[in-house]
């Protein structure tokens, strides 16, 4: 049969979401169950069991001398294993952010209504390399006054209440 | 160290869960529907490709051997079949014993080059042999679902 408008017409099925869902044509309905479990390793592990514990732990290379955070247990450029483990403080440095007027959903945030927009940012974290940070959210600031090299600390939740996840910090505030 | 720093406990060992939300609705397609909304009637349809001599069950919209268009040609092909191959089944789906086996098979419909996996009922699984003749046997109109279910079982008939 050749590819024609008409016959196009013909074989396409003119279904429309009403038909599906008011049950007009037989379907099959089923949820999968997309469980997943991932390993944190020993790196990412220890790290998150160090935010439980309210301190932010990074891992040495002695090769290029870097403090890596988040740690990780090999150099990615000496390519080789990485050393010892370290702490490092719970302040730091804007390195970039963002004003962010949409949320998780992509949803527009009511920000003319006085919703906060969200501003994620990179954190250098001082103690580890120039140039190394995590990714968190900054808060108690001025969205439009958040400046590249400000400095900011930690805003740690209550001891109880932490499960050894990056949400453990709350959020960055400027040290001023 | 470091690369060789292994867990010496399994308490130690950490894990991130997640749940992927994932629903589907998938429509049966032309033949499909044309297949269940006659089950549900008690009627097994199935599609006739004059050319090849092939009758599929359940029916296709068109032929796999020749891509002949079949919509034209869905027919009854009745509710009798024969016992191509089937199975004694002893484990429930989660693997524990069941009480009683079910016995499932795969039913040639009569007349038809088709068939359906389906269960086997009404005979003991030392009856059941590759050739049996059976038949279906449909659920009461009212629970009927529009789908293959809405067929209870096979039995043999005389």
């Amino acid at each position: 049969m050749a590819i024609t408008k008409e016959n196009v017409l013909k074989t396409a099925t003119k279904l429309s979401a009403s038909d599906i869902l008011d049950g007009k044509v037989h379907t099959v309905k089923w949820t999968p169950n997309l469980k997943y479990a991932w390993d944190n390793g020993p790196a990412i592990g220890r790290y998150l069991a160090e935010l439980k514990n309210g301190r932010i732990i990074a891992k040495r290379c002695n090769q290029c001398h870097r403090t890596m955070i988040p740690p990780r247990m090999f150099c990615e450029l000496c390519w080789r294993p990485s050393d010892e483990w370290v702490y490092v403080q719970d302040t730091g440095i804007v390195n970039t952010w963002v004003v962010s007027h949409v949320d998780w959903k992509a949803g527009r945030l009511d920000i003319e209504g006085g919703v906060r927009p969200f501003t994620p940012a990179v954190i250098e974290i001082d103690g580890a390399s120039k140039g190394m940070g995590i990714l968190h959210h900054l808060n108690e600031v001025d969205p439009w006054k958040i400046h590249r090299g400000m400095k900011v600390k930690a805003v740690w939740k209550p001891a109880e209440e932490r499960t050894g996840a990056i949400t453990d910090i709350l959020y960055f505030k400027p040290m001023e | 160290m470091a690369l060789i720093e292994r867990f010496q406990k399994t308490n130690d060992v950490t894990f991130w869960e997640g749940q992927i939300p994932m629903s589907y609705i998938y429509t049966v397609g032309r033949a499909g529907e044309k297949f269940f909304q006659e089950l549900r009637q008690g009627r097994i349809f199935g599609a006739r490709c004059k050319s090849c001599n092939l009758t599929y069950v359940p029916p296709r919209i068109y032929c796999e051997k020749c891509f002949a268009r079949l919509e034209d040609s869905y027919l009854d092909v009745g509710t009798r079949g024969t016992v191509e191959t089937f199975t004694v089944c002893y484990e429930k789906f989660d693997g524990s014993r069941k009480e009683t086996p079910s016995l499932l098979a795969v039913i040639r419909i009569d007349g038809t080059d088709g068939g359906l996996v389906h269960y086997l009922g009404e005979v003991d699984p030392g009856q059941v042999v590759i050739g049996l003749p059976v038949e279906a046997v449909f659920q009461p109109t009212d629970d009927r679902l529009g789908g293959v279910l809405d067929i209870k079982y096979f039995r043999p008939f005389k």
